[in-house]
């Protein structure tokens, strides 16, 4: 539930480092990017130099071991600048989609160039307008794979993308694809939240050039990858919610009217405290969920929808009031208030919105 | 303590457990069988007795209070492990009590060694009942303004004046008090904690009826009480102090209050099966309820999930000195808000206090959901809490500064 040492060390050192080289500037420089770029490339390989590209990855593989608190520290960290990169969908995500549902070969074949950040691979799961894995219609025929595939995140930039699709026996499966395959076409996007993905269209790869991930049990490491990259996601919308709740309690120290301080206002007090309730709150289900991955939590699932709908309804709450409590400063382009807003707003919808896991919550319990 | 003496620590405990508590005693805990002690204690059964008896014989009724005030002296690790056991068990509670949840950690602080040996060990012992006079009809949230009287009188004090919300007042035996033993300002510093014995002539005390039905909460009467000096805890003006160590421990101990009280008829999700169903795809027939429900489940577990946090950064002294502000405002109305989804889930089943058609376990809900109201004003409403949050958790200014 808390960080050891080492983990807190850590916790400092990319802390430190996210706010000398990742600056919100950076992210407005990406905004004005090409559709074709969805992150920094300097930035990504002094991650890479810091050993956060592999960070997920266990001793088995060569991996550092530093376990998942720390996985979330880093995402926090990178949740309190609104950093655009790869290490949701590369690092969390697609790294232990392989490592879950990958055969040993698989996994030594293709782990290392992705540890090092020299690769990028991304997951192709959602279809259509809401994520739901249950009703994916991509699928394997003789015709080779199909599909369209919405919101892959840093999608334009991916070398590999790890494509959730059917098999023909009609479970799930996950396909090895390139992204510069003659039947890929990748359409770049830009969302209001200024990071990068892209919609995907699968247009009858061939089967020759598909290589399904072939570890034993497919449909289970895909879920629980889901759960991992949905803790990881709800941690850096934590610290995003964090920064933006310090900004405006900040701002209300600063800003006067009437003569006074607005943070002397009992009626603003109360709604900062009750989003620091929330923020609170939220952080816990967030801190049990990461601990779960380290421990095997047989409910993984239920800690992740618990982490995902409490991180997604709290940063919602608090980038709303942060853009009100900064009254008219909070609607500039100026401020980079806004830009918090809009990241949660982006956030709600990646991996899941509350609805999603109130309703999978809720077929967990039996009700 | 090394983990290989806390894991024999555990096997005595266990055996003890085993041994002294007997099977009916391992049975959830309905409110009529609590055991509160007192000068007028009944206990329900001669099992109930029997459990409460090798309890307080063991130090077990305050297991990390010193042995020789009664307690068990026992370290936080160990009192854990016999927390955690007793849970496993489902031992019940062997002693409710004001005094040990309350008083008995503020006179571990402040109180003189006389005060110790004489209270400490009667609380343990289950001998006294105590109540607390904080609140004043005049004197709510702005406690320090409370008005009840004690004049200094050589010897002795003479108390006049009224004290409300006093739980339980009427079965109680001695009360602890705020009293004005000085008019100067601050108010706060004209404030002593008096320890009173409610048998004194001139105190008396009458219930309040509640919207719950029922009088957990009377008003008390001071008429020219006298009170030996002896019975002042800390300095004379020095009571707030005593006050806000023991209101700490009320937070706490309304925050964890759920354990402590009688187990529902049906838990919330077994409720809402039996009122409210499910339909053909093993979804709760109630969609909006559904969502409402699970909401609140998961925030229900992320307050345990709290408590876990603030324990652990105890155990690895990595202290954020702001989580446990949080958890009375937090946990008072997360309990709320079930009572309100077990309301709607109810159906007309929940419109009754007292009709006899309706089962007495679901008719406790009803009650339970009007009285909790109390949870988010007692013990310092969820606004007072609010404005310590932001205070002293923010660091958010004061009114009174400008720079």
């Amino acid at each position: 539930m808390i960080l050891n040492e080492e983990q807190l060390m850590l916790k400092e050192t990319v802390a430190q480092f996210f706010a000398e080289q990742a600056p919100i500037e950076r992210l407005r420089e990406l905004g004005i990017a090409p559709l074709s770029e969805s992150y920094d490339r300097t930035l990504w390989s002094e991650m890479a130099a810091l050993g956060l590209t592999g960070i997920t990855v266990p001793e088995e593989f060569e991996g550092l071991n530093f376990g998942w608190m720390a996985v979330g520290a880093i995402a926090q960290e990178a949740g309190r600048r609104l950093v655009a990169s790869p290490f949701l969908s590369s690092v969390v995500f697609a790294q232990n989609v392989l490592l879950n549902c990958g055969s040993r070969n698989q996994i030594e074949r293709l782990l290392p160039t992705l540890m090092s950040g020299e690769v990028t691979a991304s997951v192709a799961i959602d279809e259509g307008r809401f994520f739901g894995p249950a009703t994916i219609v991509a699928s394997e025929s003789d015709d080779g794979l199909s599909g369209i595939k919405t919101r892959v995140l840093n999608g334009q930039t991916s070398d590999v993308l790890l494509c959730v699709a059917k098999r023909s026996s009609g479970a799930l499966g996950v396909a090895l694809i390139s992204s510069v395959n003659a039947k890929v076409s990748v359409d770049a996007k830009r969302s209001m939240d200024l990071h990068g993905h892209a919609n995907i269209t699968l247009d009858g790869i061939p089967n020759t050039d598909v290589e399904w991930l072939a570890g034993d049990s497919v449909e289970a490491g895909l879920t629980k990858a889901i759960d991992q990259a949905t803790i990881v996601l709800a941690a850096e919308m934590m610290g995003s919610a964090r920064e933006a709740l310090e900004r405006t309690v900040d701002y209300l120290g600063e800003r006067e009217q009437f003569d006074v301080k607005l943070g002397t206002f009992q009626a603003l007090q109360h709604r900062c405290a009750q989003m620091f309730c929330e923020l609170e709150l939220a952080e816990s289900a967030v801190s049990a969920a990461l601990t779960g991955v380290d421990h095997g939590a047989p409910n993984l699932s239920a800690l992740a929808s618990s982490a995902k709908a409490l991180a997604n309804d709290c940063f919602t709450l608090i980038s709303s009031e942060a853009v009100q409590l900064h009254g008219g400063m909070g609607v500039t382009e100026e401020m980079d208030i806004g830009l918090f807003m809009k990241r949660s707003r982006v956030c709600n919808q990646l991996l899941g919105s509350s609805s999603y896991h109130r309703d999978r919550f809720a077929h967990l319990n039996g009700f | 303590m090394s983990n290989e003496e806390l894991n024999q620590f555990r096997a005595e405990t266990t055996a003890w457990l085993e041994a002294n508590c007997p099977p009916s005693q391992r049975q959830p805990i309905v409110r009529e069988e609590q055991i509160w002690g007192g000068r007028r204690r009944v206990f329900p059964s001669a099992e109930a007795q029997q459990w409460f008896e090798a309890c307080r014989d063991k130090g077990y009724t305050a297991p990390e209070w010193p042995s020789e005030y009664g307690g068990a002296g026992l370290s936080p690790a160990q009192a854990k492990v016999l927390q955690q056991e007793m849970a496993k068990m489902g031992c019940r509670p062997p002693l409710y009590c004001q005094g040990l949840w309350m008083l008995g950690p503020a006179l571990l602080v402040y109180g003189n060694e006389a005060q110790k040996r004489e209270h400490l060990t009667a609380i343990c012992r289950g001998e006294i009942r105590w109540a607390q006079g904080y609140s004043e009809p005049s004197a709510g949230s702005d406690l320090a303004n409370l008005k009840t009287k004690a004049e200094d009188c050589g010897d002795h004090f003479l108390v006049n004046g009224t004290k409300i919300w006093t739980t339980k007042a009427d079965e109680a035996d001695w009360i602890f008090c705020l009293v004005r033993t000085s008019d100067s300002t601050p108010k706060q510093a004209g404030i002593s904690f008096l320890l009173i014995d409610m048998a004194t002539e001139g105190v008396s005390t009458s219930p309040i009826p509640l919207i719950s039905g029922e009088s957990e909460f009377c008003q008390t009467f001071f008429d020219n009480v006298k009170v030996p000096k002896a019975n002042l805890v800390g300095e004379l003006n020095g009571g707030w102090a005593v006050a806000k160590e023991l209101l700490k421990h009320e937070r706490k101990m309304m925050a964890a209050f759920d354990g402590m009280l009688e187990k529902p008829a049906m838990e919330l999700l077994e409720l809402a099966h039996y009122a409210v169903g499910l339909d053909d795809s093993g979804a709760l027939a109630d969609s909006e309820l559904r969502s409402d429900m699970a909401r609140h489940l998961m925030r229900e577990k992320a307050m345990g999930q709290l408590g876990e946090r603030i324990y652990w950064q105890g155990k690895a002294k990595q202290v954020d000195p702001r989580l446990p502000l949080l958890m009375k405002h937090l946990g008072t109305s997360e309990a709320q808000a079930k009572d309100e989804l077990i309301l709607r889930a109810l159906g007309d089943e929940g419109l009754s206090m007292d009709d006899p058609a309706i089962s007495e376990g679901l008719r406790k809900m009803v009650k339970q959901w009007a009285f909790n109201k109390a949870l988010t004003i007692a013990g310092g409403t969820s606004e007072v809490q609010l404005n310590i949050i932001a205070k002293r958790a923010l660091g958010m200014p004061s009114v009174e500064s400008k720079s």
